[in-house]
This record gives C-alpha cells, structure tokens and sequence, in this order.
C-alpha cells in the first residue's frame, strides 16, 4: 500500500474568546502554514474542512469558510465531525492514487460563540433521551468514571492528581488556552462538582481555535518536508448510541479501532512500541478508561500509573504531554489538534513538553455522548 | 495502482412523500438500507463501513447518525459522517468511493436521507445566511419597506434563483414557457418513477402555466417539494465484485470530483464576484472527472444524465454547463425532445429534483438513478431503452456554489 | 400492528449563539456611501475589485488594503420582478430586485430597480445608475435603489 505523510501542521493559539471572527482565525492560519513549508493553495490538490453546522450556528456552515483557506475554484469536501476524520477522509483520498496533497482543517467558536452542552444536547434522541435530559455528555463521563473509580478503587485524589498532570503539561504548552500556573490537588478536589464524580476542573477547555494540517503522498513528500511524519495505522469504529447497552469500562469501540490501527502499523505491543499518546479527552476521568481499552496500560492500573507518573513526560508512555483538550479543546479541531501534537513530538519540535525519543505515537479522536465513535491513528517519524 | 469501483445495488426507503408521521429518523432510514442489501446476497455483516449524511439543522437532530446506528447496523463498524448542503449525498458517495479506492475497505454502504416534516426547513434555510443577514443591521440598512431588505438579499422570495434563472433565460435566448416546458416534462417523468414524490401523469406546459408566478420568472411550479426519503449504496472493489460473481448489472465508477467557488448569491458582506448563471466550477469539475473516465466528447461518450436542479430553469442550464449539449442549445433540444426519456439524450427520466426533495438524499439519488439505468433496473417505466454506455450524475449545493459530478458506466476504466 | 406516533415540539436556537461577523467590509462601504461615494477594495495581485471590500482577496489569499472607487453607473446584469411574497399572494405593487455590475468594479451589487413602467421591456445589459438618498448618514440605506439611464 501506498504512504501517506504529514507533511505540515499548525495550530492557532487558543482562547476563550477570539477577537476576531472565525473566518479570520483560518484564514490566518491556513496563510501562515502554507508560508511555514513555502508553498501556496495551487500546491493543495484538496481541501478537506471538519466543522458541524450545529457547533457553527449555520446551515451548511462551509459556505463563507471554503474561500478562506483557499478552495476558490477548487475541490473541497466536508466531514461533519472531529478533524481528526477529515484527516482520515484525506488519507483515503491520497491513498486511492487520485490526489497527491490534502489539507485538512478543524476549527469552532466553543469558547465564545455557543455553549457545548446545548449543542451536544441536539445529538440526544428527541423523543427519549433529549426531553428525558438524565443522559447528556457530562453525566455519561460520570457514570463511567465512577464505575471505573469504584470498580479500582482509583480515589478522587488519584483523579486530581492525574487532573493536575495535564494542567502542568498544558501550562508549558504555547496554544493552550488554559493556564494555571497554581493548579493542584487540593484545588481540583475544591472544585465545583457538576456531575459525581466529575467536577468543574476536570473538564477540557472548551475554546475558539483551529488546527491545519498537510498530508502528502509519499511520492511528494521530501518536496515539502524533510521531516515528514508517517501514518503507519488507522482505525475508526462507532459503537451502540444508548449508554447503556455498552460496557463502558472495556469501550469495544475504542479498544477495536486502537486494534485495527497497531494491527496495520505491525505493532504486536503497544505497551512497548508506543511512545507517546495523544487523545482526545473531554473529561480528564476519561484518560484511564481510554488508555486502558487503547491497550498502552493494565487494565485497572491507573492508580499506579499515577503515583509512578506513567504517563508524565519522562514516564514509560507520556499521555497528552501537550495538556491534551484540558489545556484546548476546540470542538471540530480538537482530534486534528492530537494529530499535530503528537507530530510536533516525532519531529522533536514540542519545546518544553518534548519527549525525548519519541517515534511511534498513537492520537485518538471522538465523538458522541460517553465516546460511542472513536478514531486512531499511528503515526510514525 | 488505481482500484476500480462498482455500485452494485441501489435501495430507497419507499416513496418520496412530504409526511411521514408514522416513522422517526432511524426508522426511516432502515428500509432503505434492508432494500440495499435484499437486493444483493450480502448480509449486514459483509459491509466493512458506512459513510453517512444529511441536512442536520433541517431536522434538529445534530449527528442523527449517532442515534440511527444499529438501524443502518452500524454498531461496531467504521462509520464517517459528511455533510455539504445540497450536494450531501454525492459527497456521502464520493466518501464511499474513496473508502473502496483507498484500499482499506472492500465493501461500503453510503447512506443519505432527509425527513423534513421533522423539522423545519425555513428555519434551516435561514439558518445559511441568518449570522451575516442580522449583520447587516449594524450597517444600517432600509427597513422602511420589505423592498430595501429585498435589494439586499436579492431576489425576492426564490433567493438569488430567480437570478440565475433570469440570467440563464438571457444567455440563452430562452423565456418563461421553456422553463414550463421542462418542468413539466419532470413531473411526468417523476409519474412513472414508483418513488418520486410529484407524479403528475401527462403534466403539460400548460398545467405548469397556470401556477402563480413568485419572482419572474420563477414559478410554484418550477420549484422543489419538500421531502422525506432516503437511499442506501452499496459500493465494492472490482476483486470483491468478482468473488461475488457480479458482472453484469453492476455500474462502474469511471470518473468523480467536487468542487466550490465562493457563495454566488447571498455574498452580502464582501462582494459577489462569481456569476451564479455562468457556474465555471460545474465546467471545471466536469473537464476533470471527463478525463479520468476517458471521455473525450461527452456529447457523443454520454448518453444520459441525472442533474441536480432545485429550480426547473437548471434542467435546461446543467446539460450545458456539463459540456452534453452546446451553451444556450438546451431550449431548442427540449423543444425537439431530445431530453425526454425516449430522447437522444434524456435529463432526468426519474423526475429530478423540482419532483422529489429530500435534501440529504437527493445528490446521491442522482447517482443511484444513474446507476440503476445503467443497470437497466431503473424501474416503472422511467428506464431508458436506449443503449446507455456512460451517464453523468450531478449535485448542486451551498449558496450557488458547490458541484458534484459523477461518471458511471457499464464498463470499468482500464488503469 | 398499530403505528401511532406522537409528535414533539423541539426548536434549533440560533439565538443562542454570538456570532463574530467580519466589519471591514460593510464599514468602508458605508464610510463611502455617507458620502455618496461607492467604495470597495482591489487586489493588487489580480486586479480583482471587490464592492463590498473585504480585506482579502478570495483569489490569491492574499491580504489587500488598496481602497478603490468605483463607477455610480453600471450594467444591468441579472434581475427578478416580485409578483409574490413568500407565501405566494400576489404583491399590489410588483417590484424589481437587481444585480448591477457597477463599471471598474468586479461585483455584483444588490438593489432595487426603478425607472420602468413596463416590466417585460427591462432586458440584461441595459445601462443603469445609483440613485443616493437625499441626505446619507453612512448606512446602507444611502443607497436608494438603481435607476435606468
């Protein structure tokens, strides 16, 4: 089969609130990443944008977007869901031969323009489950936590702790929205509890920003970097919408496309092979689960993952050493975003955070209430 | 190494209609996806992934995938969501192809639907421009009168349609009775497609007529029905359309693309500078998927063609922007019945878009009925006797400016 | 097997979004009109002229910041007469809403159409002008309508 690269990437430092217009936000970002690797739009063979109409408040939200990153007069699609799929869509679309460059971009206004919750409550089924409102994206991380706390005896303390990793990773990383020089223990358990056991400080940071990447065919890629970065594995699978119906703690969907991936990159142990992982987290109580099911840690094991700082920068597999979606969390952009993270670390380009020797990582993406669809690449330098 | 692509079966739900109170989102897609397979031997578990879509906002479902996926049996599997305004289904399709194509998968479903009494399709329409319109207000527009928001929305009632269709009406040196013309030729057309919304039987020129007049030249009879529907493809790589030992009634993949310009109508706050009648995205895109399909004079390699037309005077306006007849030749070959089913090169024998709606589903209709005609499927009368060897489907989306093109045929590009 | 069915009233909030629209645009426009004068911006790469002038050009993705003034005269290139409202009641008073491509400009402006009596004589092409209120004040509204020369 065929490689494909990531060739360039570039993300937009994130905010609560941008001052300037989303149009604006792309369009600077796709212009300076196309200036970063030296090439213009007419280098672009197609233009893959992630947003969803219900995060941008419009029907068919791409029409005044395409022009922005240069799609003028040119082939353009759309996936209604996290970058992180655009990203797929785009490989398989260089993979089938008929293209040789793709850029990819996810952004949204989540910080300023709409509130999450509102728009998540839209994906609820409006007969049951919506007017009902006992099952929304909070409370499904919270029963999940909660089983996976109790069921491990993984304690509040151990939750902030792991809380508290993220926020110190996220501190050092540039693009974060989310700063807290003073973040701690005592503060994340001081923290509004909003759904047991989640609280306030757990959730990811919900933000307005972008992330652009560029894939290539591996025919093209030394023209446009030499450092490109390989997708050596790639798995997407959707699992039953009502919570439950599914075993929350095992997350068949996750641990099956994680599967997939290492099973086309040739990875026979994650636990050795990988790296790095980057994933896509809503709620900081999410990272065991996920990481669990990915296979990158004994199932159960959180708690020692924690007190032995595992998954710290300098442990045995760094998690979200950029501060994952705690630090930003862009709706749309925000598995793209792991994509670019996790490349920033292959290409030794993640200052403060940087992972020494890193070459295999792994990036999640989901979506859906309580992760029922979840994408994974492995990716290689 | 290119891998070449099949259609092999093509299933609706049932009749387009404008009502379905009886079933919910998932339960209307079902069917369609049953029918897909009952008309092959595969099982749901033969389909290694789904590509999925429609209008969202229409309905007030966000992601209704989510919550349809064990009706399309899509729990466990691999399933993509997109969405592109008008052009939706095809994009769902081309998403399919590429699945194939890639090589990651050897068998895939794409789903597109849309069931519009569920929501509100005003709303969803205003939902396009509704930001950039309140906008305006900051700028102080004429709201003395509904003529000064008029001016600035262009276009009346029919949005910058009417434009188009005024602008098209010029080029070609065409009037208001063509447009009756093809219109009319679409809804009989749709009566012998058992699952077009609008079937009216032996409609004429003057039926159409006497339909009240919203923005000249626009008529109620010129323009789309809301509808509920939804169609399901199954798309195979060419070793697996082998091992299933399908040869025949199958349509190949020849060649596809989609393209943008910027938003040609409704461009209210920074200069509209695409003409919306000229439409040089749809030129382009067809010169490029013509090449890959090895066409070299479409008008004599296609024999028919299914064009995506929300308003009747498009009918006319696609076969020449497609490059299937000349520029401004459309009126004349309506008028000497080439585009009838029985016709040298028939446009839209199921009926079209201004008979049957349902947003999600409509551009990928196209390429279904396309397929099914070069299947030689195409059912209750509406098939056409002619030998078919290509046909074009076609999409249309956004505000004026996103295009979907698709060639299919009966035999596969040799790579 | 019985199908009954209950239906449940739902609604898509857009007012609960806060849109970010891009002003640079509208705002030249109107610092023009308020003049009586029609502004927009050029491409300095392609030439392009934009009416409104946002401050890019959709072409090259390129920043652009050359103000231009364009003709008050123009080409009359698309148009549609109003006959009916959106539920299709006939109007008393039928209107023209019109496209003009104002001459040095790349555009196509909006507006309302006056000057004829007989509405099946307007043809595409004719020469039209802009037609300014009598006192402007830096609004949209400045701007009247188009009128047949």
């Amino acid at each position: 089969m065929e490689k494909v690269a990531l060739v360039g990437y570039k993300q937009t430092k994130h905010t609560f609130e941008s001052p300037v217009a989303r149009e604006r936000i792309i369009y600077e970002l796709v212009k300076s990443l196309y200036k970063d690797m030296g090439i213009t739009k007419d280098d672009i063979d197609t233009f893959i944008l992630a947003s969803n109409d219900f995060t941008d408040g419009r029907t068919i939200s791409e029409v005044f977007t395409v022009p922005r990153i240069g799609a003028y007069m040119k082939d353009e699609t759309k996936v209604e869901a996290d970058g992180l799929n655009a990203a797929l869509y785009a490989y398989m679309r260089i993979l089938s031969g008929l293209y040789n460059t793709a850029l990819v971009i996810g952004f949204s206004m989540s910080g300023s323009e709409f509130r999450v919750p509102l728009t998540q409550a839209y994906t609820m089924d409006p007969a049951y489950e919506r007017p009902r409102a006992l099952i929304n994206y909070y409370s499904a991380a919270a029963l999940q936590a909660g089983a996976y706390m109790k069921k491990y005896r993984f304690t509040e303390e151990d939750l902030a702790a792991l809380t508290v990793k993220n926020l110190e990773n996220a501190n050092n990383n540039p693009y974060s929205a989310r700063k807290e020089p003073d973040a701690s223990v005592d503060k994340v358990l001081g923290s509004k509890l909003l759904y047991t056991p989640i609280r306030q400080a757990h959730v990811s940071a919900y933000a307005d920003g972008a992330c652009a990447v560029v894939l290539s065919s591996k025919k093209m890629a030394r023209k446009f970097t030499d450092k490109p970065v390989w997708i050596d594995g790639v798995g997407h699978l959707m699992d039953t919408y009502y919570i439950g119906d599914r075993d929350l703690l095992k997350m068949d969907s996750l641990a099956g496309a994680a599967k997939k991936a290492y099973k086309m990159a040739g990875i026979k142990n994650p636990r050795k092979e990988i790296d790095l992982a980057e994933l896509h987290t809503n709620f900081a109580s999410e990272e065991p689960v996920f990481t669990e099911a990915m296979g990158l840690f004994k199932p159960g094991s959180a708690k020692d993952v924690v007190k032995n700082g595992e998954s710290r920068i300098g442990g045995s597999i760094p998690v979200n050493p950029s501060g994952g979606p705690l630090g930003a969390n862009p709706v749309n952009a925000t598995g793209l975003i792991r994509l670019a993270e996790a490349s920033a670390q292959l290409r030794k380009e993640a200052g403060k955070n940087q992972i020494k020797g890193a070459k295999t990582a792994v990036v999640h993406a989901q979506d859906g209430p309580g992760a029922q669809s979840n994408t994974v690449f492995v990716i290689r330098r | 190494m290119k891998r070449n692509v099949a259609i092999i079966s093509v299933g609706y739900n049932g009749r387009f209609v404008s009502k379905r109170p009886d079933v919910n989102i998932p339960e209307l897609i079902q069917p369609a996806v049953t029918n897909a397979l009952g008309k092959t031997r595969l099982k749901p578990e033969d389909i290694d992934a789904y590509v999925v879509g429609n209008m969202h906002t229409f309905e007030g479902v966000n992601q209704p995938h989510l919550w349809a996926s064990e009706h399309f049996n899509g729990n466990m599997k691999p399933v993509m969501r997109i969405a592109t305004g008008g052009t939706t289904g095809a994009s769902v399709y081309q998403a399919a192809y590429y699945h194939v194509a890639s090589g990651l998968y050897d068998v895939v479903m794409a789903i597109g639907w849309e069931k519009q009494d569920e929501g509100d399709s005003q709303v969803g329409l205003m939902g396009i421009l509704l930001p950039e319109a309140f906008s305006l207000f900051h700028f102080g527009p004429d709201t003395s009168t509904d003529r000064g928001i008029a001016g600035l929305g262009g276009g009346g009632s029919t949005g910058g349609a009417a434009f188009q269709a005024m602008s098209y009406l010029a080029k070609a040196n065409a009037g208001i009775e063509h447009i009756d013309r093809v219109a009319a030729m679409m809804r009989s057309n749709a009566a012998k497609n058992p699952y077009a919304h609008l079937q009216q039987p032996g409609c004429t020129e003057a039926d159409i007529a006497k339909t009240p007049i919203i923005s000249y030249p626009l008529r109620f009879g010129h323009t789309c029905p809301t509808s509920c529907g939804a169609i399901a493809m199954i798309l195979v790589s060419e070793e697996k359309a082998k091992k299933f030992g399908l040869t025949d009634r199958i349509a190949w993949i020849k060649g596809l693309g989609s393209g943008t310009s910027d938003a040609t109508t409704g461009n209210l706050i920074e200069g509209q500078i695409t003409d919306p009648a000229e439409q040089q995205i749809c030129k382009i895109v067809a010169k490029k998927v013509y090449s890959m399909a090895g066409i070299k004079d479409p008008k004599k390699d296609i024999q028919m063609a299914e064009v995506y037309s929300g308003f009747s005077h498009q009918d006319l306006m696609w076969p020449e922007r497609l490059g299937l007849v000349e520029e401004g030749a459309s009126p004349k070959m309506l008028d000497k019945g080439a585009f009838a089913i029985d016709g040298e090169i028939p446009i839209n024998p199921s009926g079209g878009v201004t008979s049957t709606n349902a947003i999600g589903a409509s551009a990928m209709v196209r390429v279904g009925e396309a397929a099914l005609q070069v299947m030689g499927l195409a059912e209750g009368g509406h098939q056409v006797q002619r030998k078919i060897e290509n046909v074009v489907a076609h999409g249309w989306g956004g505000l004026f400016q996103f295009v979907t093109v698709t060639v299919l045929g009966k035999t596969p590009v040799k790579s | 097997m019985t199908q009954e069915t209950r239906t449940i009233e739902s609604t898509w909030d857009l007012t609960a979004y806060q849109f970010k629209i891009e002003a640079d645009a509208l705002n030249l426009f109107i610092k023009g009109t308020k003049d009586k004068k029609i502004l927009g911006r050029k491409c300095h790469q392609c030439g392009t002229v934009y009416v409104p002038g946002p401050t890019y050009c959709r072409k090259c993705l390129i920043d652009i910041d050359q103000v231009v003034e364009v003709s008050q005269e123009g080409v009359l290139d698309a148009f549609t007469v109003n006959l009916a409202d959106v539920r299709g009641i006939p109007v008393e008073n039928p209107f023209i809403t019109c496209t003009v491509k104002l001459d040095g400009s790349d555009s196509f402006l909006m507006g309302t159409l006056e000057g004829w009596t007989e509405w099946h004589s307007v043809r595409e092409g004719m020469r039209v002008k802009v037609v300014w209120k009598d006192t402007t004040s830096g609004a949209l509204a400045d701007l009247s309508h188009f009128q047949l020369i």
